[in-house]
């Protein structure tokens, strides 16, 4: 995500200063799935959603997210989207994997209740390889190509 | 990576133990150069090869709490026949209570042949004699078994001279390259075995160390490989696309424990190393992982949260008769059964703090062996005496740590770059 806004703040300073001159700059391209990626974080309030120490259970703030994100998700059936699940950096090697996968299949289960078909989303976990704090990614995965030029597939 | 093999020439003598089980001091030995049979420009180079297994004898020992070794001194030079008919008044007047004398000899194929003998200086007997026909470039295994003849015979148990480690190398910081590696317990022979271009974790070796069984990331979800160390063919364990992690082999390396994930709930399964289908041995709701066999494979210790914080647990390796072990405060974490069964080791977790600590397999003496605050992944060499874990430094990098039981500060391990998740081989015998 960092580097798509690094990306676009680049686009934007080139554009002003190129203004008026020619030939104009190409814009860099974001990739179909990018854009995808960006336009679910802005509208369903983020990506990633936060758990308590130790705990698997979907509190208020992070079913507020989780709505939205199903709302852009149901309205998307062509997205597949993978929940990833990360554990505490203190918890031990195996049991965070396990932790991480307890997350992830909370909020898969949590989507599919509020209407996601269960095809549509998968679930996995980091355990405490990504450095954080417990919480789940909802990674859009596909199967939008990674490049080219249509952004939805045919009929999407 | 190809495995050499090894010809005994002989196994004889006994294996008495010189050291009183509750003495403190260490045993002084003596290891004067490897003498030869052979003459003129061979054994100028015979005994150059057997100064450097001398040497490397000695440096083995000399990392031990229990043999305390002579440094080595190529004057106390002695003729083929006194390998086995040693001076033993000269060494009784030097103070020494027990020796190894031995011999290098090429042999018209190119190959070496080493002769190893462990001598109690006090009654003047033989304890024990070894020897191989290696490869000239495999004289270090040699030596090691030479080491590990001396270990055993003053000792009683087995050395861990002549046993390899794998462990998750890590370079590049943060979310790193990571491959699995392998190296000799000195360190020696370090090699790469996966490519860096996939995640891996926690690298568990067969007991013959001809198999490394593993977690990948290969496809985006974590499940068991395995790598044939000779080939570097990999495979995976499963079929399906099931989350499984913490793989552990048996004690005959026949099957693997490992545990899934089906819904928010991890089990314990076994399966035939071969393949096969999976037998599932625990139904509790919660996370149950971490299996490690006994070592007669009769029964299997695990972590467990169904009590509501993490608890190790042992039952049977069919999954009958479970029942709980631990009953302290913290979590327990990670068990490791010991080589000899007569005890587990874990991780604790109290608050923030990460410690390793040894719990009788039977649930007596449990007492925590390290500071932390970053320790994890603790598992036993071959000898039941020492161990190995990971340690976490302040600024987040992982390195590898041996521990003896005797109470001494643990001892980073040197290798390339940072490293996790260290496991340690079995003998290889």
């Amino acid at each position: 995500m960092a580097m798509t806004r690094t990306a676009l703040l680049l686009a934007a300073l080139t554009s002003a200063a190129m203004a008026g001159a020619q030939p104009r700059p190409a814009m860099p391209q974001l990739s179909p799935i990018e854009m995808m990626r960006n336009d679910f974080a802005a509208r369903s309030g983020g990506s990633t959603v936060y758990f308590g120490a130790g705990s698997a259970q979907i509190g208020a703030p992070a079913a507020a997210v989780l709505a939205a994100q199903a709302i852009w998700i149901r309205q998307h059936p062509e997205m597949l989207v993978r929940i990833e699940g990360s554990a505490d950096p203190g918890d031990t090697r195996d049991h965070a994997l396990a932790m991480g996968a307890r997350r992830a299949n909370e909020v898969r289960n949590y989507l599919i209740l509020l209407g996601v078909p269960a095809g549509q989303v998968s679930a996995t976990s980091w355990g405490k390889e990504h450095p954080g704090t417990g919480r789940t990614f909802t990674n859009i995965v596909g199967p939008a190509p990674l490049s080219g030029p249509a952004l939805m597939p045919a009929g999407g | 990576m190809k495995r050499i093999g090894l010809a005994a020439l002989s196994l004889l003598g006994g294996a008495s133990a010189l050291a009183q089980p509750n003495q403190p001091a260490a045993t002084v030995i003596a290891v004067p150069p490897l003498t030869t049979p052979a003459s003129g420009a061979k054994a100028n180079e015979d005994l150059a090869l057997g100064w450097q297994a001398t040497q490397l004898i000695v440096t083995d020992l000399k990392g031990t709490s229990e043999l305390m070794p002579l440094p080595p001194n190529q004057k106390d030079y002695y003729s083929y026949p006194e390998v086995t008919a040693p001076n033993f008044p000269q060494w009784r007047s030097a103070g020494v209570k027990a020796l190894v004398t031995g011999f290098v000899q090429t042999r018209a194929d190119g190959r070496i042949t080493v002769g190893c003998y462990v001598y109690d200086v006090d009654k003047g007997r033989e304890l024990g004699r070894t020897g191989f026909i290696v490869g000239k470039s495999d004289w270090r295994r040699a030596a090691h078994k030479c080491s590990g003849l001396a270990y055993k015979a003053i000792t009683g148990a087995p050395g861990v001279f002549d046993t390899r480690i794998t462990y998750v190398a890590e370079s590049g910081g943060g979310n790193a390259v990571r491959r699995i590696a392998l190296m000799d317990s000195d360190g020696f022979n370090h090699d790469y075995v996966t490519a860096g271009g996939t995640m891996v974790l926690t690298p568990h070796l067969s007991p013959d160390s001809s198999q490394i069984a593993f977690v990948s990331y290969m496809g985006g979800i974590p499940h068991v490989r395995l790598l044939d160390v000779g080939s570097g063919n990999q495979r995976d364990l499963l079929q399906g696309s099931q989350m499984s992690f913490a793989p552990h082999f048996s004690p005959d390396g026949k099957r693997l424990a490992f545990s899934m994930m089906l819904g928010a709930n991890s089990d314990i399964y076994t399966i035939d190393a071969r393949g096969g289908f999976p037998q599932r041995l625990t139904t509790a709701p919660g996370i149950d992982t971490d299996p490690s066999f006994s070592p007669d494979g009769s029964q299997i210790v695990f972590e467990s949260d169904r009590a509501g914080t993490q608890q190790l647990y042992i039952m049977n390796a069919d999954g009958s008769n479970e029942r709980r072990l631990t009953f302290g405060g913290g979590q327990y974490a990670a068990p490791d059964w010991s080589p000899d069964g007569k005890a587990i080791l874990f991780t604790r977790r109290d608050g923030g703090i990460r410690r390793i600590g040894v719990i009788g397999a039977d649930g007596s003496g449990e007492k925590l062996l390290t500071q932390g605050p970053n320790d994890e992944g603790a598992n036993w060499a071959a000898s039941s005496r020492e161990l190995i874990f990971q340690r976490t430094d302040a600024s987040g990098r992982n390195g590898l740590f041996r521990l003896t039981l005797d109470g001494s500060a643990p001892r980073q391990i040197g290798i390339p770059q940072a490293g996790s998740d260290p496991n340690w081989s079995g003998r290889m015998d």
